[in-house]
């Protein structure tokens, strides 16, 4: 679901409102030089950084904002932001 | 009377782009009327604008619910919401987009410009915010207002470096436009 002119939405969870065409620029996770120190996902306000099987990390794109946190606090650089066709 | 709706998301500046064009018309001489839909503005939820243009004074106080023309600063909003609710054949509708056929049903007799507003704003102004190129678009592609009042409308919005920005992204899409209409 996506909201409407005045933000009016019906009762229901957080998550049924998708925020990902908001962004601009998306988040680009570069996991072979990620030190997977997690502070993509700590410091994401989203909360959609999650950790995968390999203890790096991926944004949820449904929700990401791009907001470009993430790029700024990485540490060891690997998350681009990119300018996302629309 | 002719009615300009804008669709935008909050933080694009569609309120400042109705102001604006709403100036630049008041300045080329016709009765202008500007106004955002209240509701809520808060960064990146789906907002509108409403412009109104006219050679008479213009008593109507309402909302725009019959566009002749529309700007669209997100292609994502065509998804979400009507954004060709109401308009009617002759209308004029520009949207930013860097897909020339992107997909959404247009109303029969609506004239559709498409331009690729953000990949400007950033080579001009380096921050994705579209209004005041997508400002020299509409001058271009309806004539409502002339690009010497909109230039002089930016130059009194805006201060030093952010002025001539700002003309240069709309001078280079009313250009754009130009060549086209």
């Amino acid at each position: 679901m996506a909201l409407r002119v005045g933000c009016a939405a019906p009762p229901g969870r957080a998550l049924d409102n998708k925020t990902g065409a908001w962004r601009v620029f998306k988040p680009v996770f570069d996991p072979e030089t990620c030190s997977r120190c997690g502070m993509c996902a700590m410091v994401c306000p989203e909360g959609c950084v999650r950790e995968t099987e390999e203890g790096t990390f991926e944004p949820d794109l449904d929700y990401c904002k791009g907001c470009g946190i993430c790029e700024d606090v990485c540490p060891k650089k690997s998350i681009r932001m990119e300018k996302e066709e629309k | 009377m002719r009615e300009l709706r804008i669709h935008g998301r909050g933080g694009q500046g569609s309120v400042t782009a109705a102001e604006l064009i709403a100036f630049a018309a008041f300045e080329g001489g016709a009765y202008a009327q500007a106004f955002p839909a209240f509701g809520v503005e808060r960064r990146g939820a789906p907002v509108q604008a409403f412009v109104r243009f006219s050679d008479a004074k213009i008593r109507l106080r309402s909302q725009v619910y019959e566009p002749d023309y529309i700007i669209v600063q997100d292609p994502t909003l065509i998804g979400d919401v009507n954004v060709f609710m109401g308009m009617k054949a002759g209308g004029i509708a520009i949207i930013n987009t860097e897909k020339p056929d992107f997909d959404a049903r247009v109303p029969e007799g609506v004239k559709v410009y498409t331009v690729d507003a953000t990949t400007i704003a950033l080579e001009e102004l380096g921050i994705p915010i579209t209004n005041t190129t997508l400002m020299g678009a509409f001058a271009a592609a309806t004539g409502e207002i002339g690009l010497e009042p909109l230039k002089h409308a930016l130059q009194n919005r805006f201060s030093g470096s952010m002025a001539d920005k700002n003309v240069r992204a709309a001078e280079r899409a009313y250009n754009l436009i130009g060549g086209a209409a």
